[in-house]
């Protein structure tokens, strides 16, 4: 814990010399205000936190096993695309249909290792170009808006109940969070899953199977980062476009490493990413600065915390 | 039409021949993105010592973190992407006057040598019949036994990662010769380690593939200028899902250095 | 040429190597005999540079003149070669010549393999054996040591091995051959010392494998006319010198019972007992049906078992060998199994501690469990066993009373009778 607050002070403080060393000194300010210093800041803050704490969620989820599911972009974007064509039924079944794709969409990988030995470290990232042509495919194609002209959907079929622009999404990901916390830490699964992933011996002896419980861990991960998507469909964009995943599944690991693995505290990680991007964005408008400070302070975490840690 | 396909493949070739090198060394650069566009930046800044001089600082931020920290290789390389894609953004604008406009200046033909031929025989030469190129896949595949017979594997992986800068940065000018633009590397380090994997990291493997993923993005670009051509996407799809297969051994025998990605 | 001087070393509380001496000359066959554990290999290792001795000297006085390092080839008990590649290739990749030269280098080694190209993956075990002593060769040392180099090999490659060593050790070199396999050392070793925890009890030109088997292991103490206790139970000892198949056998018994009808006392704990990062309660409850319970049940179990711990939260990675040690025994134990399998259960512990465990696999055969003990530990199998067999090379011998064993278990363990 003081670990990540140190990498959030040491990076902000980063921040803050690149802001007076390019001639920018008002950078922090800047970042503060278009984050959380208006109602409309917050909100953007709030929005973009949701699908981030979703993807790290996800990774947190798999690597507690053990495994490496950087594949939250080809998930993210089969839970959009499953949530698209099942919006005709309703939010609900939209919702449980982006889970559900998700979580097959993870399994292939994990099956293939299973399988055939094939690393989850590649499989994933192949899985994720896979999935960002399908979505090229279906937005140029089969699902593309009925003028044909944009490289975009129709708007969605259903949407998420809103309050403005908030959506029942950011309560749906906090609940995630919760339940993933109380699966890991409150369950008998959860106890197993963390022992594969601290020592799989040890969890073999003890009567795990090691492939069934990594599989599993992988489904649940995939899940997450399809409800990530489906939620910002539903929630946010109303449409699918191309790009449309732009870089959450990998923001994920951020998020999943400043929360140190802990699934509650990907709500706080995620907020402060959220805040990062939003605020970006604000610099980007108010002062021309590139809104990819953001991401620069992003790896800035990273980097950071993996100083003190070395991870598996 | 097919030269024009010759010399847009060239950041892709070149950093493809980059990353083999490391992958037989037993690491994977995921960061080989990030190298990319920052080289695309410098290049366009500092000419073409410059592109090469970017690429050498990002070889040596991943090879700090990975060889010398002992650091999870993916997180690392993440990291450096996301790094890469914040300073470069942020620099494009900052110092915008100096960039737009600015092409790379390169010698296309040599480079189109270089890289299509040259380059491939000199790494094949180097990889399978010197002693160097022996104990760098020795790295890959056992480096306890490299150790065992006294070498050293961090300083052979360290020489990896240099020879990638080298090409990487070479990529990176070639990839900014009609100048430099945010983000525009646009996946093309990510899609040089697919086509490692799918070339099963042998040099005329990697070369096939990077000839079939550029003729494919090329033919890409063909389609959606001339029409709709939903299709494209399926066929820029065809050659992930084959790398796929052949992960799963299902299309021919695959064997991965069987030392990457640990340390 | 090589001389040991009152070299010792330490791991934490094992005293690997305890006040050793001895000399090796040029030309000689050393047989280093010993059970596993009784400091060979850490032995050599000292004088190969790979470890440094806690105190002591190692004096080497080469052909070469002063200043000059011993050359020294250390042929290890697993193989460090690179599957994917050819033979040739490892050949280049040990000695810095050129993979078209290997056939040239194994010519001149006078070991028989053939077929260069082949890679080191697709070569039998004995042959790869046979890779790893040309490249220890190759590089003409003038000390050659190898580390249990029959252990896969067959009774004809044995021989062939042989015939290289008396080759080479004709020509000069020196050689040290660590073996727990006593018949083979007595046939080709000009000289053998037998290694005991750590000390060098006997050095000699002239004995013959009875003789030197019986020196190998410590002759288990205590009498066998104690009133056997009548239980319902059993305890078994499987006895053995360590790599003769208890792993196999253990994990045989491990596939043949369903997890939650067996205990199991795995033999490395950290690796394969706890998981250190895990409570002391999370590991317990590992195991257990109703995890919750378990983890109820915990703070009685530590009491119970008197585990000195802060408390059941307390990380299973922050306790004692011992502790740990009594953790496993009380999670595994205390579900009162039919069967429990024990695999080296003392290993490590100092004698509370020990004394404890004996304790509690002593109960829980009164209680009626069977108890299969695998142990290279002779005082600890005679003192619990009703039945001892001795495994050797994955074959188990007939079931025997302490009193039958006590004559016969050192020369079975040894492979001698």
């Amino acid at each position: 814990m003081k670990r990540a607050l140190a990498a959030v002070a040491a990076s902000i403080a980063l921040l803050w010399i690149v802001g007076i060393t390019s001639g920018h000194p008002d950078l922090l300010r800047i970042l503060a205000s278009g984050s959380i210093g208006s109602t409309f800041a917050i909100e953007g803050t709030l929005l973009k936190s949701v699908p981030l704490l979703l993807t790290g969620l996800a990774v947190v989820v798999a690597f507690r096993a053990g495994v490496w599911n950087i594949g939250g972009e080809g998930q993210f974007i089969a839970g959009a695309l499953a949530a698209f064509i099942a919006a005709p039924l309703g939010v609900v079944i939209a919702i449980l249909a982006s889970m559900l794709a998700g979580a097959l969409w993870a399994s292939i990988a994990s099956l293939m290792r299973v399988w055939r030995n094939a690393p989850e470290v590649l499989t994933t990232i192949l899985l994720n170009f896979i999935g960002i042509e399908l979505l090229g495919y279906c937005v140029n194609g089969p699902l593309q808006e009925e003028g044909g002209r944009y490289p975009e959907s129709d708007t969605v079929a259903a949407s998420l109940p809103q309050l403005g622009v908030l959506h029942a999404g950011i309560a749906l990901a906090v609940i995630a969070a919760i339940a993933a916390w109380w699966l890991i830490y409150r369950t008998k699964e959860g106890l197993r899953l963390r022992a594969t992933g601290f020592n799989p011996s040890a969890a073999h002896y003890a009567g795990i199977s090691v492939n069934a419980q990594i599989a599993r861990a992988m489904a649940i991960s995939g899940g997450v980062a399809g409800l990530a998507g489906g939620i910002e469909l539903l929630g946010v964009t109303h449409r699918l476009f191309e790009r449309f995943a732009a870089g959450y599944g990998y923001s994920g690991i951020a998020v999943a490493l400043l929360a140190q693995l802990h699934p509650l505290a990907t709500i706080a990680a995620a907020a402060f990413f959220g805040a990062l991007v939003t605020g970006a964005g604000e610099l980007q408008r108010a002062a021309n600065i590139s809104s990819s400070v953001a991401t620069f302070g992003q790896a800035i975490v990273i980097l950071l915390l993996i100083m003190r840690r070395k991870t598996t | 039409m097919i030269e024009l396909a010759i010399i847009a493949t060239l950041p892709l070739l070149l950093a493809v021949e980059g990353e083999l090198i490391v992958q037989r060394a037993g690491m994977i650069n995921l960061g080989i993105e990030g190298m990319l566009l920052t080289a695309a930046l410098t290049t366009v800044l500092f000419g073409f010592a410059g592109g090469i001089a970017g690429a050498l600082l990002i070889a040596l931020l991943f090879g700090f973190f990975t060889i010398r920290v002992g650091a999870d290789q993916i997180v690392i390389g993440t990291a450096i992407n996301l790094f890469a894609l914040g300073i470069t953004g942020f620099i494009y604008r900052e110092w915008n006057a100096q960039i737009v406009g600015v092409t790379s200046n390169i010698n296309s033909t040599a480079i189109a040598i270089a890289a299509w031929i040259v380059i491939p025989i000199a790494l094949a030469l180097m990889l399978w019949r010197t002693n160097f190129g022996l104990r760098l896949r020795a790295c890959g595949e056992n480096p306890e036994a490299v150790r065992a017979s006294g070498h050293s594997v961090a300083m052979l992986r360290w020489s990896a990662l240099i020879i990638e800068a080298l090409l990487v940065g070479t990529a990176g000018a070639a990839l900014a010769r009609t100048g430099f633009a945010e983000n525009m590397s646009a996946g093309r380090g990510y899609i040089a380690l697919s086509i490692v994997i799918f070339g099963r990291w042998k040099v005329k493997g990697v070369l096939l593939g990077s000839a079939l993923f550029g003729a494919a993005a090329v033919v890409q670009y063909a389609l959606q200028a001339a029409s709709r051509g939903v299709q494209f996407h399926l066929l820029l799809a065809v050659p992930y899902v084959v790398t796929l297969l052949i992960l799963c051994g299902i299309a021919g025998r695959v064997r991965a250095p069987e030392a990457l990605g640990k340390s | 040429m090589l001389a040991i001087d009152h070299v010792s070393k330490s791991f934490g509380a094992t005293r690997a190597v305890d006040d050793v001496s001895l000399t090796i000359e040029r030309g000689e066959v050393v047989g280093l005999v010993g059970e596993n554990g009784a400091g060979k290999t850490t032995l050599m290792r000292i004088v190969a540079g790979e470890l440094t001795a806690d105190s002591g000297t190692i004096t080497a006085r080469t052909g070469e003149g002063a200043g000059a390092p011993l050359r020294i080839g250390f042929v290890h008990q697993h193989f460090m070669l690179v599957s994917d590649f050819t033979i040739a290739e490892n050949l280049a990749l040990a000695t810095g010549a050129r993979p078209r030269d290997a056939e040239a280098i194994i010519e001149r080694s006078g070991i028989e393999l053939r077929d260069v190209n082949r890679r080191a993956r697709d070569l039998a075990v004995g042959e790869k054996s046979k890779l790893e002593l040309i490249k220890a060769i190759a590089r003409k040392p003038e000390l050659l040591i190898l580390d249990e180099p029959t252990s896969v090999l067959t009774p004809y490659e044995s021989d062939e091995l042989f015939r290289v060593m008396r080759r080479i050790a004709s020509e000069g070199t020196a050689i040290v051959f660590i073996s727990h396999k006593v018949r083979e050392v007595v046939e080709v070793a000009t000289r053998v010392a037998v290694m005991r925890r750590g000390r060098v009890v006997v050095e000699s030109s002239k004995m013959n494998a009875e003789e030197l088997a019986t020196a190998m292991v410590e002759s288990p103490r205590g009498d066998f006319g104690r009133s056997v206790e009548s239980r319902t139970g059993e305890i078994v000892a499987i006895v053995g010198v360590a790599g003769n198949g208890q792993r196999e056998l253990a994990d045989q018994l491990l596939r043949e019972h369903p997890r939650t009808r067996l205990g199991f006392i795995p033999e490395d704990r950290t690796r394969d007992g706890l998981v250190a990062e895990m409570t002391i309660a999370e590991n317990v409850a590992l195991i257990a049906d109703d995890w919750r319970a378990a983890t109820r049940h915990t703070p009685a179990l530590i009491e119970q078992y008197a585990i000195r711990a802060e408390g059941a939260s307390q990380l299973a990675g922050a306790l004692s060998g011992g502790n740990q040690q009594k953790v496993i025994l009380a999670r595994e134990i205390d579900r009162a199994p039919e069967l429990i399998v024990a695999a080296e259960p003392t290993r490590g512990l100092d004698i509370e501690a020990t004394r404890f465990v004996h304790e509690q696999l002593r109960r829980a055969a009164n209680r009626g469990a069977k108890i299969m003990l695998i142990t290279s530990d002779l005082d600890e199998a005679f003192d619990l066993a009703d039945t001892i067999q001795v495994i050797y090379r994955g074959k188990l011998s007939e079931r025997m009373t302490p009193g039958d064993a006590s004559s016969r278990v050192a020369a079975l363990m040894a492979g001698v009778a």
